[in-house]
């Protein structure tokens, strides 16, 4: 794989720039529209140079209490990344180090919970936490993304715990330090990175969220995807407010894919990747 | 670690025992609930009436009129769709992106922006596209000659509409997927074959390809999972209309549970939907040939 | 008190047994050396002593006691991991820290230990340093010294020097060695390598197959191994091995005939098969017509710069001969190759044992 040539190169650089305007432009609406004033939002050709507005943030937050359903997704997406990765976590350990060959048959089977479609599902959460009150709370919708956070915690996490070297587990049992002892100081810490990747994996799952959100929420704990979507079926579509809406929502996958980009594959690919 | 393993037995049992737990009682049970309600005439309109039990009626409902088969066909339909275009650009364009020049990786990194984004905001974003008479879609596409076409509203372009919208959030993921076994591909054959004076297809047809194939069968297998269950883009673009044209499964399970209150037949369609799914896993799980926890 | 003792000692995984009831002593204070391939057991062996792995069967003991279910932490014992096993995020410092933590001694006993042996060992400027900004030499003391501040009975070497270039080697194996003589601590030690068993072992444990082939000091095993794996494993290059049969007090091979040396007179039945071996340096030039020579044809020659290898061809047989490099034949010269009858060792061919005894 040389170096490609100066004709290769202009091929590769006009086919990529292609693919980028194509790839960008949806994301360059969404945030040039989000502080475009109303009356040029479907203005053609498009604006490029205008006054920017935050009149649709301000009627976002000062009008509408967005901020309360920002508030929710907050919580529920770092209430179920707690939850996920503090439990993911230690099966994941325990997955790591006990060698059984029904062992394997317990990873799969956590890995799959992940890959059922949450419309075959919904019916009976939405009963369920009926019955149980909990129907539009944010603790019913913390459980039902843990069902998807724990099986990705768990899988990345074994994969770090795999790569401690078990050598350094045992100096510390001949040492006298006890397993909870070991996992704290030694194994954890070495797996750091790998807490933080699934958190946010967690985080950004929980807070795209739509339908389980869209079903089992009402006006108290609606989190802000759904939100946006209400704004679309109110009386008059509201642009402006949809695209800010749709702005906040999408920072914190932006901000991730441009921070850790190298543990995505990993997260996303299921291992099929390394 | 044989030591540790031995004296800590009980402790690893319980750090297992929660995350079991909690899968049980968020998906086996859910799931067992949804098997007990497909055998019920449950409509959740009337919940004074007894849930009675119907036997198979349910099934019957869900397998011989014609609308499950027709969404069953739609979501296969969007999934070949799809599959096939963004296997084919994302394998064109995690070529482009491995290429040994300057400024690939911040290329590499925008182009996965896409995926990170809830499909609800991507759904509203092409809505906004493809927006009847306002949307700027068209107006590009009038640049190249094309169109004005009916995205949204025209039952022959609908499931384009959300095609497209599917493969601009995921080709990214094909992309990645590709890119990341290109680069961990041993340079050594590409050397051999060039002193062998092979050309550049011959090189990809024989040497690379071969190397990505398993990896793009993974690939595909989870977007398959993925396609299966496609809800939300379509909810935001067309609810499954015009009349019926984008109505796929989870759509149909929809519409018969909280649409119409069917409580039974939607759960009886899960079902069904839920065995599908499992045959795709199962492709999946044998597709990566090795212990599927291995990073 | 420190004494280890093994008795039929027998290490199962499942139905597969790795080591086939062993029996070793280690006396207080002794050097020794588990030597043998990769696969021979000799790890696991060192595993089962420090705890790590069960005992299947058969007795262990440190001191009196029997330790078989003893925890590790229990058994007065430290260990030197082959890639040192040190904890990266911790400095230098907070690795031999950590494992005194389980000892519950005040911070200023602990401070006081540590630094006793990281002076001991040089490794005072390194303290606040993490593995990865140390020199493998450096990690190497590290691992020792986090081993040496518990004070064990025992110490546990699992290929120390395996992951150390040469030169390094050479030097860390005479500080393990000053150290030992210095502290007169138990010391069991495994390794593959048997210029570290030769150097630093009291007594050298050579093992294959999760048999223990022989035990004895270092000059035991070379000058009286009891069997031919224990012959061709030490020496370097191995001990010329030729297949032969007792005829009239010779010993003929195809194209040689050597005169059975007077020490085995008596002990070899007319016909018998045997092997001879002999080392390198029992081979030497001589005139055709001294007694034990053979024509030999030199193929290749090997310069070492004080001795030279010859690689001989004596009928069929491929012998290597190490001589004086000068005056060193050339390649392709016939010459006249001399057995030196003290140096030769007999082995029955069957079974492989020595003939000497």
């Amino acid at each position: 794989m040389n170096k490609p040539s100066t004709q290769q190169a202009i091929l590769v650089y006009t086919l990529l720039g292609i693919a980028l305007i194509v790839f960008m432009t949806p994301i360059y609406l969404i945030a040039s529209s989000s502080v475009k004033p109303s009356p040029i939002m479907f203005q053609k050709p498009p604006a490029m140079i205008f006054e920017p507005t935050l009149d649709h943030y301000r009627d976002l937050f000062a009008m509408r209490p967005f901020g309360k359903f920002i508030g929710n997704s907050l919580m529920v997406a770092l209430g179920s990344t707690a939850f996920s990765v503090f439990f993911g976590s230690i099966a994941a350990y325990a997955i790591s180090r006990i060698k059984h060959k029904r062992m394997n048959d317990v990873a799969f089977w956590i890995l799959s919970m992940r890959m059922f479609p949450p419309i075959a599902v919904v019916v009976p959460y939405y009963i369920i936490f009926k019955t149980v009150g909990l129907l539009d709370t944010p603790i019913a919708l913390i459980i039902v993304y843990s069902t998807a956070n724990i099986p990705l915690t768990v899988w990345l996490m074994k994969g770090f715990f795999d790569e401690v070297p078990t050598a350094l587990e045992e100096a510390a049992a001949v040492d006298g330090h006890g397993l909870i002892s070991i996992f704290w100081k030694v194994t954890l810490p070495l797996a750091a990175p790998g807490l933080a990747v699934s958190a946010v994996f967690c985080f950004i799952f929980s807070w795209n969220e739509f339908l389980f959100a869209l079903m089992l929420t009402g006006s108290n704990a609606q989190t802000a995807p759904v939100a946006v979507m209400s704004f679309w079926s109110s009386d008059a579509v509201q642009w402006g407010r949809i695209m800010a809406g749709s702005f906040v929502i999408l920072i914190p996958g932006v901000v991730f894919v441009l921070t850790c980009q190298r543990w995505l594959v990993r997260g996303l690919t299921m291992g099929s990747v390394k | 670690m044989a030591y540790i393993r031995k004296r800590n037995r009980s402790i690893f049992l319980i750090f297992l025992l929660p995350a079991i737990l909690v899968l049980f009682l968020t998906t086996i049970y859910p799931m067992l609930y949804a098997g007990y309600l497909s055998f019920r005439s449950y409509d959740l309109a009337k919940p004074f009436v007894p849930r009675v039990f119907v036997g198979l009626s349910n099934y019957q409902n869900v397998l011989t009129t014609g609308d499950f088969l027709h969404a069953l066909k739609i979501t296969f339909q969007l999934m070949a769709i799809t599959l096939s275009i963004q296997l084919f650009i994302g394998v064109g364009l995690a070529l482009l992106v491995t290429q040994r020049l300057p400024g690939m990786s911040i290329a590499r990194t925008l182009l996965l922006i896409p995926m990170m984004i809830s499909p609800v905001i991507v759904g509203l974003v092409w809505l906004f596209l493809y927006f009847p008479e306002l949307g700027y879609l068209n107006y590009f596409l009038s640049y190249i000659g094309i169109g004005p076409i009916s995205w949204i509203t025209s039952p022959d372009w609908a499931l384009w509409a959300i095609a497209i919208a599917d493969i601009w959030q995921w080709t990214p993921f094909i992309m990645m997927g590709t890119a990341a076994a290109l680069t961990s591909l041993s340079p050594e054959p590409y050397e051999a074959a060039k002193i062998d004076g092979n050309t550049r297809w011959q090189v990809f047809r024989y040497v690379t390809l071969p190397q990505l194939k398993p990896v793009l069968v993974s690939l595909l297998f989870l977007r398959a999972i993925d396609a299966f269950k496609i809800y939300d883009i379509i909810f935001v673009l067309t609810k499954g209309g015009p009349g019926d044209s984008t109505e796929v499964l989870s759509l149909y399970i929809y519409r018969q549970s909280f649409t119409f209150w069917q409580m039974g037949v939607g759960a009886a369609a899960s079902f069904v939907s839920l065995i599908i799914i499992v045959v795709l896993i199962t492709f999946f799980f044998k597709s990566l040939n090795r212990d599927p926890m291995q990073s | 008190m420190s004494e280890i003792t093994l008795r039929n000692v027998i290490k199962r995984y499942g139905a597969v047994e790795v080591v086939h009831g062993i029996d070793l002593d280690v006396e207080e204070g002794e050097f020794v050396v588990l030597l043998g391939p990769s696969g021979c057991g000799k790890t696991t062996t060192l595993r089962m002593v420090a705890g790590l792995e069960d005992v299947s069967d058969g007795n262990l003991s440190i001191g009196e006691t029997r330790v078989n279910e003893v925890a590790p932490k229990d058994r007065g014992v430290a260990m030197v991991f082959q890639n040192y096993a040190l904890y990266p995020h911790m400095t230098v410092r907070q690795n031999m820290e950590f494992a005194l933590k389980p000892l519950g001694l005040s911070a200023k006993e602990v401070a006081r230990r540590v630094d006793e042996i990281a002076n001991m060992l040089g490794l005072s400027e390194l303290m606040a340093r993490r593995p990865a900004q140390l020199s493998g030499g450096q990690r190497q003391r590290v691992a020792m010294g986090r081993a040496m501040v518990r004070t064990p009975d025992v110490f546990l070497f699992d290929e120390p020097l395996s992951n150390l270039d040469a030169k390094l080697r050479t030097q860390v194996r005479l500080e393990i060695a000053k150290l030992h003589n210095r502290l007169g601590t138990t010391v069991l030690y495994v390794t593959h390598d048997q210029v570290e068993a030769m150097t630093l072992a009291d007594k050298i444990v050579i093992m294959r197959d999760g048999h223990i082939e022989q035990v004895g000091t270092p000059e035991q095993v070379y000058s009286q191994p009891d069997n031919m794996f224990v012959a061709t494993f030490i020496g370097s290059p191995p001990m010329n091995m030729i297949p032969a049969q007792v005829r009239e007090r010779e010993l003929q091979a195809n194209g040689l005939a050597l005169k059975v040396p007077p020490r085995f007179e008596g002990r070899l039945a007319e016909g018998q098969s045997v092997t001879i071996g002999i080392r390198p340096n029992g081979l030497s030039l001589a005139g055709a017509e001294m007694p034990n020579a053979a024509p030999a044809r030199v193929e290749v020659t090997e310069y070492l710069g004080n001795e030279a290898l010859l690689d001989l061809r004596v009928g069929p047989h491929e012998l290597i001969a190490e001589v004086p490099a000068l005056g060193r034949p050339a390649p392709g010269t016939e010459i006249s190759v001399q057995f030196d009858p003290d140096a030769i060792h007999l082995f029955d061919t069957e079974t492989g044992a020595s003939l000497s005894r």
